[in-house]
C-alpha cells in the first residue's frame, strides 16, 4: 500500500510542476482541479484503510469535504471570478517558463536535503512521500512569487495549502478532525474575501495585474 | 550464429514494421475526421513507388545533398541493432554499444539530414534546418537524463542489459514504481519530439510555413526521398520499441523455450506497439501544434519529468523498492 502512496504523492508533486507551467489562467484552475483530485484520492484511501483497522470515520468526511470544496466549488468560484473581470491575454509570469520549472526543480532537491538531514524521523513516514509532499508546499509558495496577477495569487495560495494538508496525511495519517474542519472554513473564507477583492482591484485599475497596484490613483 | 539470427531478425522486422505505424495513426486520424483515409498500407505502397522512381538533384548541391539519403537510413538501421524487439533473441554475449552511442548514432544522421537542408540553399530547407536544431537540442538532454537514470535503475549502460533487469523485476504489467512511470511520461513526450509528432510538428503538413521535418527533405524527390521517409519511420519504431520494452517488459510471462517462446513474444511486442501508437494517435488528435516558441516549455516539462525519476530514485535509497 505504501508504495501506492508514494506513485501518488509523485503525482501531486507532477500536478504542482505542471501547474507551474501553465500559462492560461484557465488552465491553472483546470489543473489545480486535478490536484485537488489526487489529495482527494489519497485522503480516500487513507480513510477507508482507518475505518477498517481503527474504525475512524474522520479522514473520510475530510475527503468527502475535500471533492465538495475543492474539487467543485472552489475551481468553479475562480472561474466565475475570472469570467466576470476584464481580462487580457498578457505574459503573466515574471520569468519564462523553462527557468521557472528549473528553479522548482532546484526546491525539490534542496527539500531532499533538507528533509534527510532531520533527525528522528519516524521509520513508518516514508521519505519520499515526505519530500514531494513538502516541496508541494514550496512550490506553491513560489508559484505566488512568480505569477502577476491575482487569480494566480490565489491558485498559489490554495496549492501551498493542499501541500501542507497532504504532509500531514502522510506524516500523521490526518490531523484532528476539528483542526481539519477550521482549516477548511478558513481557506473558503479566505478565498471568497480574495474573489470580492479580485472584482474590487478590477474596478480600480481596469486590470487584476498586481503590478499596476504600485501606482498611485487618485 | 545466434548474433546473425539476432540481426536478421532484428532488421527485418523493423523495415517490415515500421510503414505500419505511419499508417495506423493516419487510419485512426482520419476515423476521428470522419474520413475513410488511406488504407493502412499505404506508406508501403509509395515507399515502393518511390524506390522505382529516378530522383532529381539540384546542380548548385553538393555531395552531402547525395549521401545524406543513405547516411540517415543506415543510421536508423546501425540503431535500430542497439534495441532488442525481444529479449529472447538476445545472444549470450553483450551487444557492443550503449545508450550513449545509441543517442549519438540517431544524432549523426539527424546532423546529415539538417546539413543536406541547408546544402540546396532553399529557404525552406534553412528554415526547416535551424528548427530542428532547435528542437533537437532541447530534446537530447532529456533523453539523456531518461536513459541514465534507467541504466542507474538497472546498474547497466546497455539496453538490452536494462531490458533484462527490468524484465526480471517486473512482475505486474506495468511496473508499479514512481520513478519508472515517470520515465514512462517522460519517453512519451520524447517520442513525440523526436518523431515530429503534432504538438512539435505536423507530419500531415506539406508546403506550410510551421514545417519542420517535411521542409528539409522538400527538395527530395525518388529514391533519395524514399529513403529518407523510410529512415523517419524506422526511428519512430526504434523509440516506441524502447518504451515498450524497457518499461513494460513481457518477456517474463513467456515460459516457453525454443522457437514457439520467441513467436509469442514478437506478437505480444507487436501489440504493445499497436497499443503505444494508438495512445500516440489519440495525443496527436487531442491537442494542437504549439507554437514554435512555446515547445521549450514541452522540452523544459519533459526535461523535468526524467530529472525527477532521477530524484525519486535516490529517495527510494538507491535501492529497488518492492514492487506492489
Amino acid at each position: 500500500m505504501s508504495s501506492l502512496f508514494d506513485i501518488l504523492s509523485v503525482m501531486i508533486l507532477l500536478s504542482s510542476f505542471v501547474l507551474m507551467a501553465n500559462k492560461r489562467i484557465k488552465s491553472y484552475i483546470k489543473t489545480f482541479r486535478i490536484q485537488s483530485l489526487l489529495i482527494a484520492i489519497v485522503a480516500g484511501i487513507l480513510g477507508i484503510q482507518l475505518i477498517i483497522n481503527e474504525g475512524r470515520v474522520d479522514v473520510l468526511i475530510v475527503c468527502i469535504i475535500i471533492v465538495l470544496l475543492k474539487v467543485i466549488y472552489i475551481p468553479n468560484l475562480l472561474r466565475r471570478t475570472y469570467l466576470g473581470v476584464e481580462h487580457r491575454v498578457e505574459k503573466d509570469f515574471i520569468w519564462n517558463i523553462p527557468i521557472l520549472v528549473l528553479i522548482c526543480c532546484g526546491l525539490v532537491v534542496f527539500i531532499y536535503f533538507s528533509i534527510t538531514a532531520i533527525e528522528g524521523i519516524s521509520e513508518d513516514i516514508s521519505t519520499i512521500q515526505l519530500v514531494n509532499s513538502v516541496s508541494v508546499v514550496l512550490i506553491g509558495l513560489f508559484f505566488m512569487i512568480s505569477r502577476k496577477k491575482a487569480i494566480g495569487l490565489i491558485i498559489g495560495f490554495l496549492e501551498l495549502e493542499n501541500g501542507i494538508f497532504v504532509t500531514a496525511m502522510f506524516a500523521t495519517d490526518g490531523m484532528p478532525f476539528i483542526v481539519d474542519l477550521g482549516i477548511f472554513i478558513d481557506m473558503l473564507t479566505a478565498v471568497m474575501i480574495m474573489g470580492v477583492m479580485v472584482f474590487r482591484i478590477s474596478d480600480k485599475f481596469d486590470t487584476i495585474n498586481i503590478d499596476e497596484l504600485n501606482k498611485l490613483k487618485g | 550464429m545466434t548474433y546473425i539470427i539476432y540481426i536478421i531478425v532484428q532488421i527485418m522486422i523493423m523495415l517490415l514494421l515500421a510503414p505500419l505505424i505511419n499508417g495506423i495513426i493516419k487510419k485512426i486520424k482520419a476515423f476521428t475526421q470522419k474520413r475513410t483515409g488511406p488504407p493502412i498500407l499505404q506508406m508501403y505502397y509509395d515507399l515502393f513507388k518511390l524506390i522505382r522512381k529516378n530522383s532529381v538533384v539540384s546542380e548548385a548541391s553538393s555531395w552531402i545533398y547525395k549521401a545524406a539519403p543513405y547516411i540517415v537510413f543506415s543510421t536508423s538501421l546501425t540503431a535500430a541493432l542497439l534495441v532488442p524487439v525481444t529479449i529472447k533473441l538476445v545472444p549470450s554475449f553483450n551487444i557492443s554499444g550503449d545508450f550513449v552511442i545509441f543517442v549519438s548514432i540517431l544524432a549523426l544522421g539527424r546532423f546529415f539530414m539538417m546539413a543536406a537542408g541547408l546544402d540546396t540553399g532553399s529557404t525552406f530547407g534553412g528554415m526547416g534546418s535551424s528548427r530542428e536544431a532547435m528542437i533537437s537540442s532541447l530534446a537530447e538532454p532529456s533523453i539523456l537524463v531518461c536513459l541514465f537514470t534507467a541504466g542507474l535503475i538497472a546498474g547497466s549502460t546497455s539496453l538490452d542489459q536494462m531490458m533484462m533487469f527490468m524484465q526480471a523485476k517486473g512482475q505486474g504489467i506495468i511496473l508499479m514504481n514512481p520513478a519508472i512511470i515517470l520515465l514512462f511520461l517522460a519517453l512519451l513526450t520524447i517520442i513525440i519530439m523526436e518523431t515530429a509528432r503534432i504538438p512539435i510538428d505536423d507530419p500531415s503538413t506539406h508546403l506550410e510555413l510551421t514545417m519542420v521535418h517535411e521542409a528539409m527533405i522538400l527538395e527530395y524527390s525518388g529514391r533519395h526521398l524514399a529513403l529518407m521517409e523510410y529512415g523517419a519511420a524506422i526511428k519512430q519504431l526504434i523509440f516506441i520499441t524502447l518504451l515498450v520494452n524497457l518499461l513494460l517488459p513481457h518477456d517474463q510471462f513467456i515460459g516457453a523455450a525454443g522457437l514457439g517462446g520467441i513467436l509469442i513474444s514478437l506478437l505480444i511486442y507487436f501489440l504493445k506497439v499497436i497499443v503505444i501508437t494508438v495512445v500516440i494517435a489519440l495525443i496527436e488528435i487531442n491537442t494542437v501544434k504549439l507554437r514554435l516558441f512555446s515547445i521549450p516549455n514541452l522540452a523544459a516539462l519533459s526535461f523535468i519529468l526524467s530529472f525527477l525519476a532521477f530524484l525519486q530514485y535516490f529517495l527510494l535509497g538507491g535501492g529497488y523498492v518492492q514492487l506492489i
